[in-house]
């Protein structure tokens, strides 16, 4: 399938382009029942039903390391300070010998899950999480690795639509009055910026929107969500003129579609004026709500991220702050330390107050960094980090771990292995584009014919790859 | 050129994988391009004892395009082309096929043991493989049957035009009609005389019309033939032309101001984007003809003398230096493909990776065109502007010296000290800049970042024009297998496409061969240049093209609707000497375009042509982000008339005036505004911007400031005419208001008045914010905060305010503190603006537990009713305060007070964002929070009227 806008033919066969025997009314609700050559948001059909409704990516960006959070490799403590037997692998800057995890692990939950306590609270919840230890990228390079996670191709110079456009491109928006794919991100960007919640060739309507949850201005982060100058009674009588204006030139001029598509979202952007930033209130939450995701920044941002997604968003990615915070070449139990504290509480809170509301049940949760670190030691570089020369660690993109969470998937899993020092993915092994149309499987599309035409070629988020992994499948 | 015969395509991908050239059909070993016959036998024998063996042990890893070294063992075709390196099999020496060396794992040099993962074949299925080999690869006939040549396909024939008879009217409309009473549809009649001056007016300049010249078309006296016409040619003759149209070429040519995501903070503008702009408002307003249109922008640096009148033409090579960064076979590949896509509607970046799917275009072909911009690489800044002078220019050059000595006094050393260390690279910088370390390569860096910013930021150089030259020696370029830089496969000759040269490709032979490949490009019998650009320019006529997929005329693109209309249209655009006006003046004096945008029959002629290919009907189009801004601008009698020069920024205040054209466009973060209005994306070229309806459209025209200062100075101008009504529609709308219009109007504005009249709230939402206290006599008394912060309203600019009882009050988004008795407790204030069951709800919320003494929380009403009256102690971090199912009626006050309690206010910084529902649904929920707001501008009738215009389809729309 192709959820084009070609659906544009048997749209004008059905109501009839001129249509004034059709009347307005009629009208608009057949677009709320959706036309997507009207109305991109439109709900999508999916291949086949679908597991997952809705998306939650929690990007821990800058790379969080694999062995000092969900892949236990004991082997560490044993040749800490020793080479890596048999030599090292590529990594972007020079590593050193293996060093052991300044952090403890236990085993977690049923499933006697392996983490260590970088992540507790996550970890407690170790029978829901479908843990994948055996994730592989193509470099060692932030850039690139983001591009591949959010689009699937690593170029930064490609210029391909996110994840989260193409999943609002195939399923459309369940709630008109929010976008279908919001960004949170506090204090800035993340490294190359909007390029990874952009649509590229897909329609702007696809487009994520960035938000900079640091701030805490509702007004401030929607564009225009507000009106300064017109009081809402005021403003309902100015709609009501236009609209009036509108009925009247389509009575004479005869209907047009485009037209009544526009009648149809001046109502949506009149209510979505109040709806949206409801939205972004957490005060707004019962007190034990916000005391269970904590009064913190990270806190209100997991918050906010569960009432957009109550509230019908599609796609909601959260970045853990601007630039590539987890990414720690020095010290890595106290930087490491510092963002488990901020990230652990919040998570766990967002996948308990999903579970506890029925949402995890059509909700995929994905956490991940857009690689891993390695197991070794990162050697000081004149320059980049000669001030912190001791216990970090370097990119590694040969293997690492991510999460998934609800959505169809298969808790108190772990899935995949890397190799004895946690390296390299050797089982099972599974590469971003085999994650992208796993995703893609969960909300019900064949990644394969989840496809646009541009350019002479039909596109898809996989690119001509990918592979999914039932496995991981509850 | 082969005739046209079957051939067969293996699952669609490979057309080459057998031919030497797609151009060779019969050379092949196969005979005529069908694949041997072969006995029963031969493919039972393939079946029962070749084909298990493949799927277990092969082709997991060997076949698709996935297919590892680009080895395909899943079809016969797979097999007889081989590896992307070498051919694996030998039909006449089975023994000696790489392949069989392979899995008899010999460990040769260069031969890799097979299968890679899992056990060694058996010698019995070895020993099958060989014999299948030796027969000759038998395989079933699983091809797909492709039922044409490609190479004769409709857009790769030279351009064909069909005789019009002598007395057939309008050429566009005779084809047109013929294809209408071929398929019973019949046409609009022709619009009126003012529906076609807004239209054309909007087409070809991007602005509104003026409602006193539109009269004068409308009574001109003259009969249409030529009235009309004229009016065509005297909006073509305005330089307003050439601004709206080159805006059309600038999303073809993916214009940015920026290029694209530049690590580490380094400058991504550049500083002379803007004269390739006004090349091109310029080349369309002066109607350069095409072919020359296209050289320019291609290889102008060799048409014009860099120090002469003409060399203003160097800015053309915008079109290729305008191009997004990243690694340099990226750039090529993007200044490739939006050569050949946006001047052939050919998709050769394609055949990047791969011979082209579906297109006969060689990847060999591909890397020769590569070649020629992979030669000219070398970028320079000729200045073609005045020279600039004066007193600000020395400043900024002294201030730029010294900047550029601090890396000169960084660098030299440095390279000294390498030189020293190398003598024989002592006078080669560029080798002695890459033997920099790491830290000083990053340091220098960062210092070039300070002077690349200061020259952008500073505005002050004369304008340049980013060239191209060509290499002095050119390389050669040989093929990037599967489009990967590390794997070298043969040289790919500098030559132009086979499948659009008639005869033999033109070989380049001088320079990198740009200038060869413009001329052919630009050749009169290069089949696909004239029909793209006619086609292009329909599409920006009519909304859509003859052929629907503008940027791709090949195999799997769309064929065109009406044929021998697009050849005739291309052909007679050569003819005239490749003149885009005078295709526009073709074009709009056909009676297909002036047609009315409603058809009577048109329930009829849906069901035969639902899609409006046969042009029954104008189609009605909104305004692109550009008309629509510009269209403002002018209607409040704010545009600018000034042409050419910087970018400005309009989409963020201060909101400029200049017209949208102007605007800087960054392609890396670009304002989501753009793309919400369907903005083409400027990473790369584009064909046709898409028609999207969102929301988020509407809250840009109903919301921005933007709109709402242009809306409020047309609404001054219009209350100081007689008519103010009148003046407006004219303004907006370029006709006088109907009855209809006007009782609509008077109305309004007598509502809004009565309503806004007397209405002296602190804020423009229902909410106010307070102090005062519950008077047992007087009922609530309540006086709003009179200072605003920007952030919080409070008692006074100094806060707190010394010795006032009042002094700690403040309000912000949900936040609040009382003053320091009851009688300055804190309060809330919201008006009903209509009757309704509501119910209210919110937390209070004490950051201080355990100190203080506590407040007091009431919810009470203008009337005297107390609905709530709750002491929180100083134990007690939450509170809610919820009320359920309470009736209010319009105008009804409703207090929300925190009270110091008993007169002490200390720790009394409290949160409390109350929510009120109404129940019906017919309002928007009110939240404290949510709704929170700074002061009120006075509401205006006239300004909301105004605006209202500005965001009805009448305006928006053009008929």
């Amino acid at each position: 399938m192709t959820p084009s806008l070609s659906s544009r033919r048997q749209f004008l066969q059905r109501t009839g382009m001129g249509m004034g025997s059709l009347g307005l009314s009629s009208l608009l609700g057949d677009l709320n029942a959706g036309d997507r050559s009207l109305n991109p948001l439109a709900p999508g059909k999916t291949h086949f039903p679908a597991r997952a409704k809705r998306v939650i990516h929690i990007f821990a960006n800058g790379g969080p390391s694999q062995v000092d959070s969900f892949d236990y490799k004991p082997a560490l403590a044993k040749y800490h300070g020793k080479e890596v037997p048999g030599g090292g692998l590529r990594t972007e800057r020079k590593t050193g010998t293996l060093m052991a995890s300044p952090f403890n692990f236990s085993q977690h939950g049923e499933c006697g899950l392996w983490a260590s306590d970088l992540f507790p609270k996550v970890s407690a919840m170790a029978d829901d999480l479908c843990v994948i230890n055996s994730m592989y990228a193509n470099v060692p390079n932030h850039e690139p690795s983001l591009m591949l996670m959010n689009t699937g191709a690593e170029r930064t110079s490609l210029v391909r639509p996110s994840m989260g456009s193409w999943i609002n491109y195939g399923l459309g928006t369940e709630n008109e009055n929010l976008p279908g794919f919001v960004s949170l991100c506090p204090g800035g960007v993340p490294i190359v910026e909007t390029q990874n919640w952009r649509s590229a060739f897909l329609p702007g309507a696809y487009q994520g929107t960035h938000i900079d949850t640091k701030s805490t201005t509702i007004a401030k982060l929607i564009p225009d969500i507000k009106n300064a100058r017109m009081p809402r009674d005021l403003q309902r009588k100015q709609l009501d003129l236009i609209q009036e204006m509108n009925r009247q030139d389509a009575e004479a001029n005869g209907v047009d579609s485009n037209m009544e598509a526009r009648i149809h979202s001046l109502e949506l952007a009149y209510k979505m004026q109040i709806e949206a930033t409801d939205a972004f209130n957490v005060e707004r939450e019962p007190q034990h709500i916000r005391e269970l995701y904590g009064d913190t920044l990270h806190g209100r941002q997991m918050l906010i991220t569960r009432r957009l997604i109550e509230r019908g968003v599609r796609f909601v990615q959260v970045w853990h702050g601007a630039g590539q915070p987890w990414d720690s070449h020095a010290e890595i139990a106290k930087n490491h330390g510092r963002l488990g504290n901020e990230a652990d509480q919040p998570i766990a809170a967002l996948l308990q107050d999903l579970k506890q509301r029925g949402l995890l049940e059509d909700t995929l949760v994905i956490w991940g960094g857009e690689f891993g670190r390695t197991p070794t030691v990162e050697l000081p570089t004149p320059g980049a980090n000669a001030a912190n020369t001791k216990l970090g660690r370097d990119h590694n993109h040969h293997g690492f771990t991510m999460w998934m969470a609800g959505g169809g998937t298969k808790g108190g899993l772990q899935y995949g292995k890397t190799d004895e020092f946690g390296f390299q993915a050797v089982e099972n092994k599974m590469h971003v584009h085999d994650l992208h149309a796993t995703i893609l499987y969960l909300l019900g599309f064949n990644h394969e014919k989840l496809t646009y035409r541009y350019a002479g070629r039909d596109f898809r988020l996989t690119d001509v790859h990918g592979e999914v992994f039932h496995d991981l499948f509850a | 050129m082969p005739s046209s015969s079957p051939i067969l395509l293996a699952t669609g991908f490979a057309i080459t994988a057998l031919l030497v050239s797609p151009f060779s059909l019969r050379g092949n070993e196969e005979g005529k391009g069908a694949s041997p016959q072969f006995e029963a036998s031969q493919i039972t024998f393939f079946e029962t004892n070749i084909r298990p063996v493949l799927e277990q042990n092969c082709l997991e890893c060997h076949s698709g395009v996935k297919a590892k070294t680009g080895l395909q063992l899943n079809s016969r075709q797979g097999w007889l082309r081989g590896s992307d390196y070498r051919k694996v099999v030998d039909p006449a020496a089975p023994d000696k096929s790489v392949l069989i060396k392979a899995v008899h794992q010999t460990g040769e040099k260069d031969i890799p043991s097979m299968p890679k993962d899992g056990n060694k074949l058996s010698e019995q299925e070895i020993t099958d493989l060989t014999t299948w080999i030796a027969m000759g690869l038998p395989w079933p006939d699983e091809e797909v049957e492709v039922p044409d040549d490609p190479t004769q396909h409709w857009s790769f024939q030279p351009v064909a035009p069909p005789e019009v008879p002598a007395n057939a009217g309008h050429p566009v409309d005779y084809f047109i009609r013929k294809a209408q009473q071929n398929a019973g549809v019949t046409a609009a009649p022709k619009a009126d005389r003012a529906t076609l001056y807004r239209r054309v007016h909007f087409d070809l300049l991007g602005l509104p019309p003026k409602f006193e010249e539109q009269q004068k078309f409308v009574n001109d006296p003259r009969p249409d033939r030529e009235a009309w016409p004229a009016l065509i040619d005297h909006l073509m003759a305005s330089p307003h032309y050439g601004e709206r149209w080159a805006r059309h070429w600038m999303d073809v040519a993916r214009y940015s101001d920026t290029k694209g995501y530049e690590a580490g903070g380094r400058e991504r503008r550049f500083v002379y984007s803007y004269t390739y702009r006004d090349w091109l408002i310029r080349a369309f307003n002066e109607d350069i003809p095409y072919d020359q249109f296209i050289l320019y922008q291609l290889a102008a640096e060799q048409l014009v003398n860099w120090e002469g009148k003409d060399k203003h033409h160097l800015a053309a090579l915008g079109f290729i230096t305008l191009s997004k960064n990243g690694q340099q076979e990226l750039i090529v590949d993007d200044r490739l493909d939006t050569t050949f896509r946006g001047m052939m509607a050919l998709t050769v970046a394609c055949a990047r990776c791969h011979d082209h799917k579906f297109d006969p275009i060689p990847t060999k072909e591909y890397y020769g065109l590569y070649s020629v911009f992979q030669n000219s690489l070398k970028e320079e800044q000729p200045t073609i502007g005045e020279p600039v002078e004066g007193p600000a220019y020395d400043k900024y050059l002294k201030e730029l010296a010294e900047k550029q000595k601090v890396i000169d006094d960084f660098l030299e050393p440095k390279l000294a000290k390498i030189a020293e260390e190398f003598p024989d690279l002592a006078n080669r910088r560029i080798q002695l800049m890459a033997k920099l370390e790491r830290a000083d390569r990053r340091e220098l860096q960062n210092k070039q970042r300070v002077v690349d910013k200061f020259v952008a930021d500073a505005k002050m150089e004369p304008d340049k024009a980013l060239v191209v030259v060509d290499n002095e020696n050119p390389g050669q370029q040989a093929v990037f297998i599967r489009g990967n830089p590390g794997r070298r496969g043969e040289i790919a000759p500098r030559q132009f496409l086979s499948i659009a040269s008639q005869g033999e490709p033109k070989k380049f032979e001088k320079g990198s061969g740009r200038l060869e490949m413009a001329q052919e490009i630009a050749n009169k019998d290069n089949p696909l240049t004239a029909r793209n650009i006619v086609n292009r320019v329909w599409m920006w006529h009519f909304g859509e093209g003859i052929v629907r997929s503008i940027d791709d005329f090949g195999i799997t693109g769309e064929k065109p609707d009406h044929p021998e209309l697009l050849d005739w249209l291309a052909h007679w655009f050569v003819d005239n000497g490749w003149s885009i006006k005078g295709l526009h003046h073709l074009i709009l004096t056909s009676e297909t375009w002036q047609q009315q945008s409603q058809n009577e029959n048109h329930e009829s002629n849906l069901v035969a042509d639902a899609e409006n290919r046969l042009l029954w009907v104008f189609p009605k189009k909104r305004l692109e982000l550009e008309q629509m801004r510009d269209a403002i601008l002018d209607v409040s009698g704010n545009l600018s008339n000034e042409m050419y020069g910087r970018t400005v920024k309009i989409l963020e205040p201060p909101y400029s005036n200049r017209r949208s054209v102007y605007a800087f466009i960054d392609r890396q973060n670009l304002n989501p505004v753009f793309r919400n209005f369907d903005f083409s994306n400027p990473q790369e070229t584009s064909a046709k911007r898409p028609s999207t309806t969102i929301p988020m459209q509407a809250l840009f025209t109903m919301n921005s400031d933007f709109i709402q200062n242009q809306a409020a100075i047309l609404a001054e101008k219009a209350q100081k005419q007689e008519d103010g009504i009148a003046y407006l529609h004219k303004q907006v709308f370029g006709r006088t208001p109907t009855e209809s219009d006007q009782i609509l109007a008077d109305s309004f504005l007598t509502a809004f008045e009565s309503d806004a009249k007397g209405r002296t709230r602190q804020t423009n939402t229902e909410w106010s914010y307070g102090y005062g206290h519950i008077d047992k006599e007087a009922g609530v008394t309540f006086t709003p905060l009179p200072h605003w912060t920007g952030e919080r309203w409070q008692i006074a600019k100094e806060h707190p305010l010394k010795d006032d009882p009042r002094s700690y009050l403040y309000a912000d988004e949900g936040g609040l503190h009382p003053g320091f008795t009851a009688k300055e407790s804190f309060i809330y204030q919201w008006e009903a603006p209509d009757d309704m069951t509501a119910d209210i709800s919110g937390v209070v919320r004490r950051s201080s537990v355990n100190k203080g003494n506590g407040v007091r929380v009431q919810i009470a009403n203008d009337k005297g009713k107390v609905f709530k009256d709750v002491i929180m102690e100083a134990s007690r971090g939450t509170l809610p305060m919820d009320l359920n199912g309470i009736q209010i009626a319009k105008g009804d006050r409703i207090f929300f007070i925190v009270d110091p309690h008993k007169n002490n206010s200390s720790f009394d910084s409290v949160h409390w964002s109350p929510q009120i529902i109404d129940r019906s649904g017919a309002w928007p929920k009110w939240g404290l929070a949510e709704d929170f707001s700074g002061p009120a501008t006075p509401a205006n009738a006239w300004s909301a009227y105004a605006h209202a215009l500005l965001n009805t389809n009448r305006f928006l729309f053009v008929e």
